[in-house]
């Protein structure tokens, strides 16, 4: 098993050095000489030579490439274009709020899909059934700027419950968090639902039930545990829908983090700043996926054999 | 979601190997069985037929025009002359609507439809060649996985610029590797069945295998991931809208109409709801006519 | 069951607790929000953001809006005096004036002030360079001012190389904000770093989180009368709706009215009690740019074509819902040399296809690009840019509106290949020169502004205008000029003028905004309650 693990970590060290390359590739295809753009209005051809030559851009692109990755390492990310400031601090900043909406929206999901889905299947094809199924769909179904001003409508602007924006306090994470994790609670509910089911027509809950547990037993100490392992994968590979979420959740609330930071590298055709939140994104991603990997062969026997 | 749906395509594949015979009686005879026995499927299949032509005949259902604008009517409530008020250029929100509905769908259909052939022909060659061929691809694909997909499709429309076109491009990079993905373990199974071995034998070219023996017996997988990848190519769009990166005013998109709609949304909240329920009723509709789709092709899930 | 029941019942539970989160502001506070954040707080580099540079530094005067005109007023000086060939200044600094860090005010500050833009040599180097030297300084061939003689501490003079009567005005604008010769030489990141950025002014920058806010405090030091502000947080709030939405729940005490609709102005806020609405006329104006090197709009007769095709009056009524102002020439209301009788551009749809048939264009042939920038155009303007295309499809010509972000957008004007696109110029100080000279003065700015107006005799005119001492023979050359490049050649196509509005929110008591409307302001002229 340690060596499944350890060749899942090198392939994925491999796709973290193409999704480098590919970042790096396709922001320099990209027209224009980034530092006129950095300069804005009247730059003089006299300092873009200057800055060219001081951020090595006049370099071939091997070169830069390697040197990127070389004060990557060292933690230095350059200075973003269009704020002025090191990238590395300017998205350790960011970064802090992203993972705490990340987190927040994630045990939402978590605590609400789950929810959702258990009480659904116990009263299969019943109106609370089709009540929480409709609220979950609609999770999936509606864009994710949509239920944040949904939200934000209701919940601060009409009832003064929460703030409309900012970070201020922890109360500025909960719409946000809502807004973001709905999406995934609404999938979670969905294969909450499913997978209770199919666990419930299994032999060992007719067993369990023949040795005569209540259903809420045969519900909680059976046909849970077993039902969560897929709702677990999941919501490791959710990770990559919230950060994609994060980006439209950010803007709408105007958080600080790192979607909005990534926004205002495009509107500002930052490279650095770009390259350096893409990097971090996908890196997240990468990690997620080899934690949901490994989760998943320690805690599927079926799994554990082949490996 | 899309992993646990892989899986089931796999299996699905597995078994429709069993009875080679009769494929295409076979897929009409589980359409028949779908319109049967799921009526949310019907449904929304009939839904969409509906819109579709609603969006072909935009022209005919409106005396307005798309971008006709009334400065001295903005913002009118929905009622009299305009069914569903104007916006906030005084252009009617039905036409808009309807217009909209043929940039949305096109959105939905045209990368579906080019990352699929895009994801099958690389997944069917990365899964049959295999080697340093199958290695290269999959990373690939990999790579591109890793990416949130709308990162990705922000990046690539930075260095692409926005546009339609563009934007179809975009989503067509964003989604063809998980269609590389399933096609590719679907090849792996496909390829030392005994027909694949029997043409190979008579020296039918390599080529010929993949694209008249073994791409053939993928559609019925392909038909379900072009169903679920409409909707989630409409979903992006909307999103890239709201950050000014996807189709470009005076153009109606339905995500664009609701990102405008928005600074209206004490005003004239019909800007927004008008366009965002539409969203939401297609993207469920394709969302439940690929799961039907799933559910007769998949004959593991018939129990349920 | 019941559990689960129960566990929905502690999440509404602690909706509720989060309910009771307190929206009452400290004493002194006032909070207001920005669209997009700014790059820097040094004038050296911008000519965009000036709220921090406005509150931070102060400048030699000020011009504030009298009664009936705008007014230059003394502020760090108390005396000046011009020589009688008009070319040199000569200024007494007040006494006793020192940086919020405790360093002294002196004439070699303001010295170092003029010089560091010159060879920094990226915004702002207007002004300075009309100092006798400037372009020496700029091209590094020299290392100081040569027009510049620093007497004593407070006492200092400035020779030009041409008279110009609009020089106090011109040193009211933010750009020419007194900086601290020792603290900003020997700072690292003046502008970026809130503690390197010093100044006179009544306001401390204690805090600037890129994308999410600043913060400024009342600076104890200060020389001046103590403002009602004690502190100042600016929000970067990108949206809008969400800026409504703020300010309606007294998240923010002043809004900047200029990023809604006015028909959401109209339903939200003109219903507000009079007090609470400030305007003010935007000394500006918006126009429409024709690049002369683009293959249709070289042609003057499509140019007054397009002029006659739109509906500026439409636009002021049905856009702006009445709060702006029809612009017909290039120097706006209320500036000096302003023309009321400026003939151009009655609307006239039917005349203006009667001209491009004229010019010998068909119907739909004559096509390009009208370029909106998509980061910091406002829904208002982005109205505008659709109307322009709707209307002069209406007249048979195809204006495509191109979307560009910010910066793309900005390399793109300032390349001179932009096809024609709208903007807003806000006057920095009460001259002609600075519109006409930022537009006209040189074949450089003709250029850097897309305009590639050919006439180079005219272009020497505006050069030269700036240097008439005589204020009548001054006024009289800059309306020729106004009406040479307007109605003669339409190398220009001035539309409106908004109105600036705002709202103010209950803590708030009274508020000025700055004499030309622009959305940046003077804390220390908000009252609070």
């Amino acid at each position: 098993m340690l060596r499944t693990l350890a060749r899942r970590a090198l392939q994925a060290l491999v796709v973290l050095i193409g999704v480098v390359l590919l970042i790096f590739v396709m922001l320099r295809i990209v027209p224009g000489n980034p530092i006129e753009t950095m300069m804005g209005e009247h730059a003089n051809a006299e300092t873009i030579a200057r800055m060219t030559k001081e951020m090595g851009l006049d370099q071939p692109l091997l070169t830069q490439f390697f040197r990127y990755i070389g004060s990557a390492f060292r933690g230095d990310f350059g200075t973003s274009y269009s704020l002025g400031k090191p990238v590395a601090q300017l998205i350790g900043n960011a970064f802090v709020n992203t993972l705490l909406l990340a987190v927040f929206a994630a045990v939402f999901a978590w605590i609400f899909g789950i929810t959702c889905g258990i009480i659904s299947a116990v009263k299969k094809n019943r109106l609370t059934d089709r009540i929480f199924m409709g609220v979950s769909l609609l999770g999936i179904s509606l864009p994710v700027f949509m239920s944040a001003m949904f939200l934000q409508y209701i919940f601060a602007f009409k009832l003064h419950w929460l703030p409309i924006s900012g970070t201020d306090s922890w109360t500025g994470f909960i719409l946000p968090a809502i807004a973001l994790g709905w999406n995934s609670a609404g999938q979670v509910a969905q294969i909450t639902r499913t997978t209770l089911l199919e666990t419930l027509q299994e032999d060992y809950i007719d067993t369990a039930r023949a040795k005569g547990r209540g259903p809420t037993g045969v519900l909680l100490r059976h046909a849970l545990r077993n039902a969560m392992l897929p709702v677990l994968t999941m919501m490791t590979i959710q990770f990559s829908g919230l950060l994609s979420g994060a980006v439209i959740t950010e803007t709408v609330f105007s958080i600080n983090g790192v979607g909005r930071l990534m926004v205002q590298a495009i509107s500002g055709r930052d490279i650095p700043l770009l390259q350096a939140t893409a990097l971090l994104a996908t890196t997240v991603v990468i990690l997620g996926n080899l934690l949901a990997d490994s989760l998943y062969s320690v805690l599927d026997p079926r799994i554990r054999k082949e490996g | 979601m899309l992993r646990k749906k892989r899986e089931q395509l796999e299996q699905a594949a597995d078994i429709r190997l069993q009875s080679q015979i009769g494929e295409e009686e076979r897929f009409w005879f589980l359409m028949r069985r779908m319109a049967r026995e799921n009526k949310t499927a019907v449904i929304s299949f009939i839904f969409i037929v509906l819109m579709i032509l609603a969006a072909i005949l935009a022209p005919v259902l409106t005396v307005y025009e798309e971008n006709d604008m009334d400065l001295m009517n903005r913002l009118s409530a929905p009622g009299g002359a305009h069914l569903l008020g104007t916006d906030e250029g005084g252009r009617d929100v039905l036409t808009r609507l309807l217009y909209g509905a043929r940039v949305s769908l096109l959105i939905g259909v045209i990368p579906a439809l080019l990352s699929l052939i895009l994801g099958a022909v690389l997944g069917v060659i990365a899964g049959y060649r295999g080697g340093i061929t199958d290695t290269i691809i999959m990373r690939i694909a990999d790579v591109t996985l890793a990416f949130p997909s709308m990162l990705l499709a922000m990046v690539i429309m930075y260095a692409l610029g926005g546009g339609l076109i563009n934007v179809f491009l975009t989503l067509t990079l964003v989604n063809w590797a998980s269609v590389a993905r399933v096609v590719r373990s679907q090849t792996l199974q496909l390829k030392n069945s005994e027909f694949v071995e029997a043409a190979r034998v008579m020296g039918v070219s390599n080529r010929k295998i993949m694209m008249r023996h073994i791409l053939p017996n993928c559609l019925p997988t392909l038909l379900v991931l072009f169903t679920l990848n409409i909707p989630t190519s409409i979903l992006t769009e909307s999103s890239l809208s709201f950050l000014g990166l996807g189709v470009q005013p005076p153009n109606a998109s339905w995500g664009l109409m609701i990102n405008t709609g928005r600074q209206y949304l004490f005003t004239a909240p019909w800007l927004s709801f008008v366009p965002g329920i539409a969203i939401m009723l297609t993207v469920l509709a394709f969302n439940f006519l690929g799961n039907g789709l799933l559910d007769v092709l998949d004959p593991r899930q018939k129990k349920q | 069951m019941k559990k689960f029941i129960s566990l929905l019942i502690v999440l509404a539970m602690l909706l509720g607790c989060a309910a009771a989160f307190a929206d009452d502001a400290e004493a002194g506070l006032l909070r207001t929000a920005i669209r997009y954040d700014i790059r820097t707080m040094d004038v050296a580099r911008t000519t965009d953001d000036y709220l921090i540079p406005m509150n931070v530094f102060d400048r030699l005067f000020e011009t504030r809006r009298g009664k009936d005109s705008l007014e230059v007023v003394k502020s760090l000086i108390t005396d000046y005096s011009v020589s009688e060939d008009g070319l040199t200044y000569t200024f007494t600094l007040k006494d006793g004036i020192v940086f919020s860090n405790g360093s002294k005010l002196t004439a070699s500050d303001v010295q170092y002030t003029f010089e560091r833009l010159l060879k920094i040599a990226d915004q702002n180097t207007e002004i300075p360079l009309e100092v006798v030297g400037g372009a020496a300084v700029m091209k590094k061939e020299a290392d100081t001012l040569a027009g510049f003689k620093v007497t004593d501490d407070t006492h200092f003079s400035i020779t030009l190389t041409a008279p110009n009567a609009g020089f106090p005005a011109e040193l009211s604008a933010p750009a020419m904000s007194i900086v601290d010769k020792e603290t900003t030489s020997a700072a690292a990141a003046f502008g970026t770093e809130p503690k390197d950025t010093i100044g006179t002014g009544p306001y401390i920058v204690t805090e600037w989180i890129s994308g999410d806010h600043y913060t400024l405090v009342y600076n104890d030091k200060y020389w001046g009368t103590a403002p009602s502000v004690k502190k100042l947080i600016v929000k970067t709030i990108p949206d809008a709706n969400t800026q409504n939405m703020m300010f309606l729940n007294k998240e923010l005490d002043i809004i900047d009215l200029q990023n809604q609709d006015a028909v959401v102005i109209e339903g939200t806020y003109k219903s507000m009690p009079a007090d609470r609405m400030v305007s003010t006329p935007k000394v500006g104006l918006t126009y429409l740019i024709l690049n002369e090197n683009q293959k249709y709009l070289k042609d003057v007769k499509v140019r007054k074509a397009i002029g006659m095709a739109i509906n500026a009056d439409e636009i002021i009524q049905g856009i702006f819902k009445g709060n702006a102002q029809r612009e017909k020439g290039i120097i706006p209301t209320g500036v000096f040399a302003h023309s009321d009788d400026m003939k151009a551009f009655t609307y006239d749809p039917e005349g203006a296809k009667a001209l491009l048939k004229e010019a010998g264009y068909a119907e739909g042939e004559v096509t390009f690009e009208l370029a909106l920038n998509t980061t910091k155009a406002s829904e208002s303007v982005k109205l505008v840019y659709s109307y322009i295309s709707s209307q002069l499809k209406k007249a048979g010509i195809t204006a495509n509106v191109v979307s560009y972000e910010d910066s793309a957008w900005a390399n793109k004007r300032n390349s001179g290949e932009m096809e024609s696109f709208v903007a807003t110029w806000g006057m920095d100080y009460n001259d002609p020169a600075n519109i006409m000279y930022t537009f006209f003065g040189t074949a450089e700015n003709v250029k850097m502004r897309s305009i590639n107006y050919p006439d180079a005799s005219i272009i020497a005119r505006v050069s030269a205008a700036r240097a008439i001492v005589d204020d009548a023979k001054r006024e009289a050359e800059y309306k020729a000029l106004d009406k040479k490049l307007i109605e003669e050649d339409a190398a220009w196509i001035p539309m409106y003028a908004e109105l600036h509005l705002w709202c103010l929110g209950d803590r708030v008591a009274s508020f000025t905004p700055q004499w030309a409307g622009f959305a940046d302001f003077y804390a220390a002229d908000v009252t609070l309650k």
